[in-house]
């Protein structure tokens, strides 16, 4: 049943939406001119509405939460009646904060719901950011609430406990998602990035269906005559009756496949990775930096949710020489290939954008081995594998948001993207040529950036899973990728620059670029920041 | 009604159709030709859905609520894939997905 109090746990996706609708609605009342300086005015004010709107949305998410110290709300009455009020205000939200049964059985307001939402909305935000000078074409509005509109899908997606409520989040993410990949109609390279994406987008989607139809029919045929509400397309039920293990278990089995190829699409994970390069390299920039981090994030917590919810009979194991069988060891072989693939894909790259989401794709290998880690039998590792797998997407969302940024930076300035566009910057504008230095570092995973610690997470949780076979390749596709990683700081700071001049990069977008890569230090030298946080996470609704 | 048909038979025919969508969207050259075969695949997943709802649990409404939902949302989908259609067309000058492939490396 859906209750009245349960409006403060939505309440940051009710907010997204109702900030989109501003948007969309407050472009009406600007000046509609043809002039350069009333687009530009226009494109100002749907942007800044779009970024102060989701910093907002984004404290209020995390005061909701109470995760940063000291902001939850004390019981006693501090006796000044304005600040009683605040702090009534304040504890009402925080009734909302997470735990709590899933509304009506679709939607979980757990610990990972509020993680992956507070990241969401921070990936949101710095891409709306990096948007303010990349200035879209003829309709700011639209681009800008497309992109709220899907930030509401991803926070959907993460809190999806029930089939329906999973498609419908999945389709709200993805579709602004094509549009946006295909903003600028009258550019080629954007326009058919759009295309493609779409066309693997939609076919994805008819996979993922038809998963979700073939669980559902087992649901409904092991649950025969016992039926007593409609609760068959809740992932713990699906899991409650795959218990008892009734015949037709090939049957969930098979519609396990379908769904992890079809999710398997949304993350660019490597069979299904045909999308990603293309469509990484024809988007607008900052746009590629919002599909690579948080569409991606969003795709892994609802694989994460979707298999050990409703799946978790069917686990597996990934030991080598073990009977192979269930979603792990399904996971450990795509995240072979991925690391293999991906890696390997990067090294010929001559354009920085391409290499870059070749570097995504076999990110999402990594990512993938802290899935992984739910083959362990004993549950505190497999705890560690969500608090690795949290860590890992915060930290991955940061870097790659960064590493866009910047390069959103110099190709705005150069008008290219190629790694030759970014010889000698370090000659040119030394403050972008160290954030991204430092993003890339992360991406490769030298300490003491966070990504290494992020990599270093993932390995020991999978290697405790007993994937060894797995970790040691992960291990030598790390050292593989230092070469294409390294090329592009040879570029940077060796290789002498085309021209002298120096190259102005756009104030909002280096402050973005900067936020990112601060937190990427902060978190990288005090891992228990964040970790404090992520290991509450052991009480995912239904599990 | 039912027992008349077993839901094998029915099965059998979405998973026909299914995988006829599939190969239509993996083999097609012409983006709407793609867009079709997706059209079928979806189609499919909707005759899964109302044969096991009619089937095994005709008293509650989980799979039709399903169904409905993958059509109202194969709508939305279809308008905006036609739309990128469109903005490709005027750009390239063709629908034929081979031939739209400045993107490669």
């Amino acid at each position: 049943m859906f209750q009245i109090t349960d409006i403060p746990r939505i309440l940051p996706e009710i907010l997204l939406m109702v900030l989109a609708l501003l948007v969309l609605g407050s472009d009406i009342f600007e000046k509609w001119g043809r002039s350069p300086e009333a687009q530009l005015e226009r494109v100002r004010s749907s942007a800044s509405l779009t970024a102060i709107g989701l910093g907002l949305v984004f404290v209020i998410a995390l005061l909701q939460s109470a995760y940063l110290p000291g902001t939850r709300a004390p019981q006693a009455p501090a006796g000044n009646a304005v600040l009683d009020w605040l702090l009534s205000i304040l504890r009402n939200l925080q009734s909302g904060g997470p735990g709590g049964e899933p509304i009506i059985g679709a939607f979980a307001t757990d610990h990972l719901t509020m993680i992956a939402r507070l990241s969401f909305i921070g990936a949101a935000f710095i891409t709306s950011l990096l948007c303010l000078d990349y200035r879209p074409s003829a309709h700011p509005a639209e681009f800008y609430a497309l992109i709220l509109f899907s930030t509401l899908g991803m926070c959907l997606m993460a809190g999806a406990t029930e089939l329906v409520m999973a498609y419908l989040a999945v389709e709200l993410t993805s579709i602004p998602l094509y549009i946006l990949a295909g903003y600028f109609r009258n550019d080629t390279r954007s326009s058919e990035a759009g295309m493609k994406y779409f066309l693997f987008g939609a076919l994805s989607s008819g996979i993922l269906l038809y998963g979700m139809s073939l669980a559902y029919g087992y649901a409904a045929s092991a649950a025969a005559g016992a039926i007593t509400a409609n609760d068959l397309t809740q992932f713990s039920r699906i899991a409650a009756l795959a218990r008892d293990a009734g015949p037709g278990v090939a049957l969930l089995t098979l519609g396990m496949i379908f769904v992890i190829a079809g999710v398997g699409y949304k993350v660019a994970a490597v069979p299904f990775h045909g999308w990603a390069p293309d469509v990484y390299q024809g988007a607008p920039t900052p746009i590629t930096a919002f599909i690579s981090t948080a569409s991606k994030a969003a795709g892994f917590i609802l694989l994460f949710r979707l298999l050990t919810v409703a799946f978790p009979s069917l686990s597996g194991s990934v030991s080598f020489g073990e009977e192979l069988g269930g979603w792990t060891s399904v996971l450990a072989l795509i995240a072979l290939l991925t690391l293999i693939v991906g890696n390997l894909a990067a090294l010929p790259q001559t354009n920085a954008k391409r290499l870059l989401a070749w570097s995504s794709v076999a990110q999402a290998g990594f990512i993938l081995l802290a899935l992984v880690a739910w083959a362990a039998p004993q549950a505190f590792d497999r705890n560690q594998g969500a608090a690795a797998l949290l860590y890992y997407l915060v930290i991955y969302t940061l870097t790659n948001l960064g590493a866009f940024g910047a390069l959103a930076a110099v190709s705005l300035a150069v008008g290219g993207d190629e790694i030759a566009d970014l010889n000698g910057l370090a000659q040119r504008n030394l403050g972008l040529a160290v954030l991204l230095t430092l993003c890339v570092l992360s991406l490769a995973g030298i300490p003491p950036l966070a990504g290494f610690f992020a990599k270093f997470y993932v390995f020991m949780v999978g290697w405790q899973a007993g994937a060894r076979w797995l970790i040691v390749v992960a291990i030598v596709t790390t050292i593989i990728s230092l070469y294409y990683y390294l090329r592009l700081l040879r570029a940077m700071f060796i290789t002498p620059p085309a021209s002298k001049e120096p190259l102005p990069a756009p104030p909002a977008l280096t402050a973005a670029v900067s936020v990112a890569v601060v937190a990427l230090i902060l978190f990288g030298l005090f891992p228990n920041l964040l970790l404090g946080i992520l290991s509450r996470v052991q009480a995912v609704a239904g599990i | 009604m039912t027992s008349a048909i077993p839901l094998e038979a029915v099965l059998v025919v979405a998973g026909a159709l299914f995988c006829i969508g599939l190969f239509g969207a993996l083999s097609r050259r012409n983006m709407v030709g793609i867009l079709m075969g997706v059209e079928l695949m979806l189609n499919a997943v909707n005759i899964n859905l109302v044969a096991f709802w009619r089937y095994l649990e005709p008293r509650y409404i989980s799979g039709q609520t399903f169904a409905i939902f993958i059509i109202c949302v194969a709508a939305a989908e279809a308008a905006v894939g036609l739309a990128m259609v469109i903005a490709i067309y005027r750009n390239w000058l063709t629908v034929n997905a081979d031939t739209v492939d400045s993107l490669k490396g």
